[in-house]
């Protein structure tokens, strides 16, 4: 980040304090990190070693677990269903995050205030109790067992709508006033000059959206049907990550190996995002703070 | 950057009409229902109308399983609720604010703690910050697994470093006292790293020249950090505070997965007693009561949260 | 994406053409042969007559839990025989992860009107789905509320396929009893033997608890899931004399004998020989050889095998007796008929449950999946006799089946075995008195029953 002449003034005095601030750093990483670590290890030990004391720390590179736990549900389709699900949601998400956020930041209409409450109050209500209801629905709506109702109803964000609605809260009066001398349509100009503006939020919204829906477990088991062997099986990797503990014991060592496996491309994915997604909320929390 | 310096420009309350009549023509239009619609009617579908259904259900002794068997019981559920005493609701609001204040509190303070420790660059600090947002990417559903290991009272990692360490050892989720923190524990581990990328964000966006002036003026870095920094974070301190107290009210998963509300109750939360009472023991009306009081909570919460950030008038919630 | 979804149903039905080619439909077609549904109905309206396999084409669904481990072969090979028997019938599987969601699902299901055929339930599960008339009657099924093969079933394994109303409305399904798992070579070590009455076992549990091994963990349960621990603690009262729950389910929960049965769990806790865990704790501790004993399902004898990895010499034997003599509880579900399914259906599941509890396929199926035998014609099968001789522990639990207890199936229930878990958390968590924090939850349970 950008040296200030005072701070290099201080380099002399401060560089054992940056070598602190460093091994802190580092600590505090591998203190997050260790969990992880660790579960690779577990998931590399031989079946029996997860449970020693002291811990087992170094992995014994017994792979026995991992092809256990690969043949133990079809990771390959499960992971595509995933991916799937997650990136349609991620761009209903957008899209309807825009619009929405695009009405209550920008537009004036009678009901505008209600509206803005109504969704607001969506953010409070208890999820758990919604799912019968919503099953119901779904089933009503032909919509069981379909990648639709694992799309749909997380299809809008409040979340992301109130991003949305606060970067162009704070977009210059200017901007809307040189557009409407343009005479130009809402939708185009939301098109060419919102779209850009708001793209930080965006970001934040896609990975957020993307995140819930990775991690969502209870919806997807309630919503589809089927043994995940089926080929035609569109539930996530949640639900097969599920299957390793049942009513007569666990199977540790196999979870922890297909913990590994499928976080793995999620963590790769995201260092590969990383400075887009660092820039992306460096840029949002500017809009926070209008 | 440019959004944000384009953002304190825009000093003048845009909620405001502006005055022009191009731009008010702009503005108005009855359109704006229709551009709120798609993510109204998915609200409206899935939300709304099962939680008005909740309401509903909230005030008869209900039948799930059939409705024609339902009982009219006015607000029985409501009284029965404040008389219940396994678990006492009392006790499961209070956890829930335990958890909520324990989140809200640990969890802005350490993101912003990290987020000062890490906003230099560096290759070292950037490595740091993606393990500090790891965990967040990963399932709670697999990692809040692999943590009731890592708690586990006999050969448990957590155990094992205390024990190294010399410290006194913890039954974790075993005990009563023990459980909540531990719990605690694993949520900021999985939260911390979201809230942390927020104010790094918004540190990045402070004026340096504030904090050089308070330099000049010969301000200690603590007297600098706490009228200067601290300060300009205030819209973005109200925002994590915001998200952390709704989904901290809300959170149900790794209470299930790793206390079953337990032992005794101790990690009962209003929202896993939700779960408990509408799903586990089909009891759907008192559930749906508890349904609606955790709903007015967080109501209140957020009311008087509003409240108290006056003049953040455009708060993002 | 929509070119997707439709690749996915082609494959969906090239699959289905491929396991169902003898029967074809993937729906109960309304054009079923006559001879098939004639029959049903008749047996339906009239009652007295059993049901007869159906002829046309029928798809019955079957929501389960057997998705894990070696249990989810030992379930396709079930449903294959069948289907391999009865060309006709089609058996879709709906496997769910675990057995709470199992639960949730079944009863969205019923609410929405998309009930599967059959489904996995416990005894409380089955009472709620009762009560609201969700369930047909074995006698619908069987013509009779006592068919023959119910007289083959092991004695405690008949008391349970009934509700509290004395009709038969449950089907046994996985069921199994408590058995001791013990490190052989440890146990030897420390020269003791095994234990036979809860008292040795007091005594054992303290004398081996030393240098870093306890006795045994337990999961105490949850208030929303009983565990084992829950169940162990139920055995011991029972165990004591003690009586529970009566038959109209009235709690029995601070009678003296059960304060007996918690006060026995305290002070082993006391004493440092018992530990409590969550998620199969006592099979870890054991596996890694820091537990003595483990008390845990006849069907869990797997997952024991794979923790304990050849280490040491897994010891199994029958749980110790109480001074009121023997007493076990079964484990696992009973499978119900749900009342949406059509006639043909009901006659399609009739003989699937039928099947599926024959002597033959009872002998393929506990031998392979671990859990019991539901019939002791079982027992001489080939398949049977094989496993018997290399697990000679299967004799001592089967003979268990016919005294094993269940208890009443009433919804509240349920709720009432999370009372007892609170309470045994209570008493070796927080250090209440056992008697303080029974009677904690026997009015908790007593206001249950009354909440209905």
């Amino acid at each position: 980040m950008s040296k200030t002449p005072a701070s290099r003034g201080m380099a002399g005095a401060s560089r054992a304090g940056r070598w602190a601030r460093r091994a802190l750093a580092v600590l505090i990483g591998a203190a997050f990190v260790f969990p992880f670590y660790w579960t690779v290890v577990i998931s590399l030990g031989h079946p029996g070693e997860f449970s020693n004391f002291p811990p087992l720390l170094v992995p014994h590179w017994d792979w026995s677990n991992w092809s256990r736990a690969w043949h133990a549900a079809p990771w390959p389709r499960l992971f595509g269903n995933t991916i799937l699900i997650a990136s349609c949601t991620v761009l209903l998400c957008l899209a309807t995050s825009l619009l929405a956020g695009f009405a209550f930041g920008v537009l004036r209409f009678p009901g505008r205030k209600f509206l803005t409450l109504l969704v607001l109050a969506v953010l409070m209500m208890p999820g758990t109790v919604l799912i019968i209801p919503d099953y119901v629905l779904a089933n009503d709506l032909h919509l069981l067992n379909t990648y639709w109702i694992q799309i749909i109803p997380w299809g809008a964000s409040v979340f992301g709508i109130f991003l949305v609605r606060q970067f162009f809260l704070t977009m210059p009066a200017e901007i809307l006033d040189a557009a409407a001398l343009d005479g130009a349509s809402r939708l185009r100009f939301l098109r060419s000059i919102g779209v850009p503006m708001v793209r930080p939020a965006l970001v934040i919204v896609a990975i957020n959206v993307f995140l819930g829906s990775w991690n969502s477990f209870l919806w997807p088991v309630i919503m589809t049907n089927s043994n995940m062997e089926s080929s035609d099986t569109v539930q996530p990797i949640e639900v097969g990550l599920s299957t390793f503990a049942n009513a007569e014991g666990t199977d540790f060592p196999g979870l922890a190996a297909a913990v590994t496996f499928t976080t793995l491309p999620v963590m790769v994915f995201f260092l590969l995002l990383q400075r887009q997604f660092i820039r992306g909320a460096l840029s949002a929390a500017g809009g926070v703070r209008g | 950057m440019s959004t944000a310096t384009r953002a304190r420009q825009a000093t003048a309350a845009p909620t405001r009409p502006p005055r022009r009549g191009a731009a008010r023509d702009f503005r108005a239009t009855r359109w704006g229902w229709a551009y709120s619609a798609p993510a109204v009617l998915v609200f409206l579908a899935f939300v709304i109308i099962p939680t008005g259904y909740t309401f509903y259900v909230s005030l008869w002794k209900w039948n799930a399983l059939n409705p024609a068997l339902s009982k009219f019981k006015g607000l029985g559920n409501y009284r029965r609720l404040w008389e219940s005493t396994q678990p006492a609701f009392l006790s499961s609001l209070w956890h829930s604010l335990y958890f909520t204040g324990a989140m809200v509190l640990g969890g802005t303070a350490l993101s912003l703690a990290l987020a000062l420790l890490l906003q230099r660059g560096g290759a070292l600090l950037n490595g740091t910050r993606l393990a500090i947002f790891l965990p967040h990417a990963t399932p709670v559903i697999a990692t809040s697994m692999i943590w009731t290991w890592i708690f586990n009272g006999k050969f448990g990692l957590a155990d094992w470093i205390l024990h190294s360490l010399h410290l006194p050892t913890s039954q974790w989720l075993q005990s009563s006292s023990s459980a909540m923190p531990a719990v605690i524990v694993y949520s900021l581990w999985h939260e911390v790293g979201f809230t942390t990328v927020v104010f790094l964000g918004g540190l990045a966006t402070l004026s340096h020249e504030l904090s050089e002036a308070a330099r000049v003026d010969g301000c200690s870095a603590w007297q600098e950090f706490w009228h200067i920094t601290w300060h300009q974070l205030k819209p973005v301190t109200v925002f994590v505070v915001a998200i952390t107290a709704i989904t901290s009210l809300q959170a149900f998963t790794q209470f299930y997965q790793l206390a079953n509300g337990g032992p005794a109750y101790a990690t009962t939360t209003l929202s896993y007693l939700v779960y408990q009472e509408a799903f586990v023991f089909s009891d759907t009306g008192y559930g749906a009561a508890l349904a609606v009081v955790l709903f007015a909570v967080t109501v209140f919460f957020t009311l008087v949260r509003r409240r108290t950030a006056a003049g953040e008038s455009h708060a993002l919630v | 994406m929509r070119k997707r979804i439709s690749a996915a149903a082609g494959l969906a039905a090239l699959a289905l053409t491929a396991t169902a080619c003898a029967g074809g439909g993937t729906s109960t077609p309304k054009t079923a042969p006559a001879a098939g549904s004639g029959s049903g109905s008749d047996a339906k309206s009239g009652g007295g007559t059993e049901l007869a396999v159906p002829t046309g084409p029928v798809t019955i669904t079957f929501e389960e839990a057997m998705t894990i481990g070696t249990l989810k072969p030992s379930m396709d090979k079930l449903v294959a025989d069948f289907q391999a028997k009865y060309p006709n019938i089609t058996v879709k599987l709906q496997g769910d992860p675990d057995y709470a969601t199992m639960y949730t699902k079944e009863k969205a299901e019923v609410q929405a009107g998309n009930a599967p055929t059959l489904g996995q339930a416990y005894e409380s599960w089955a009472s709620y789905f009762q009560s609201a008339g969700k369930l047909t009657p074995i006698s619908e099924l069987a013509g009779t509320d006592t068919p023959p093969q119910l007289a083959t079933f092991y004695k405690g394994i008949q008391d349970d396929t009934k509700l509290p109303d004395g009709k038969t409305w449950m089907w046994p399904f996985n069921k199994s009893v408590l058995i001791l798992f013990y490190n052989a070579d440890l146990l030897a070590k420390d020269g003791q033997s095994v234990p036979k009455t809860w008292d040795d076992y007091a005594g054992v549990m303290k004398a081996v608890s030393k240098d870093g091994v306890t006795g045994s963990t337990i999961d105490p349960g949850s208030a929303t899931a009983a565990a084992f621990g829950t169940q162990w603690f139920e055995i011991l009262a029972k165990g004591n004399g003690a009586t529970l729950y009566d038959k109209d389910g009235a709690p029995h929960l601070n009678d003296p004998n059960v304060v007996k049965a918690l006060q026995y769990l305290k002070d082993l806790k006391d004493a440092g020989a018992l530990a409590t865990g969550k998620n199969y704790p006592g099979e870890t501790a054991l596996g890694a050889q820091k537990g003595m004993f483990d008390i845990s399902s006849a069907a869990g004898y797997g997952f024991e095998n794979k923790t304990v990895g050849g280490k040491f010499k897994l010891g199994i034997t029958a749980l110790p007796a109480g001074q009121a003599g023997a007493v076990n509880e079964l484990t696992g579900t009973n499978i119900v008929v749900f009342s949406s399914a059509t006639a043909e259906q009901k006659a399609a599941a009739w003989a699937f449950l039928k099947f599926i509890t024959s002597p033959e396929e009872q002998a393929q199926w506990a031998s392979t999946s671990g859990y019991l035998p539901v019939t002791s014609q079982a027992m001489t099968q080939p398949a049977m006799r094989d496993f018997v001789a290399k697990n000679p522990y299967e004799t001592a639990a089967v003979s268990e089946l016919d005294t094993a207890f269940a208890l009443p199936g009433f919804n509240w229930i349920f709720k009432c075995q999370g009372y007892e878990a609170t309470a045994i958390q209570e008493a070796l968590e927080n250090g209440k008195q056992p008697a303080d924090a029974l009677s904690t939850a026997q009015s908790a349970c007593a206001a249950a029953k009354a909440q209905g």
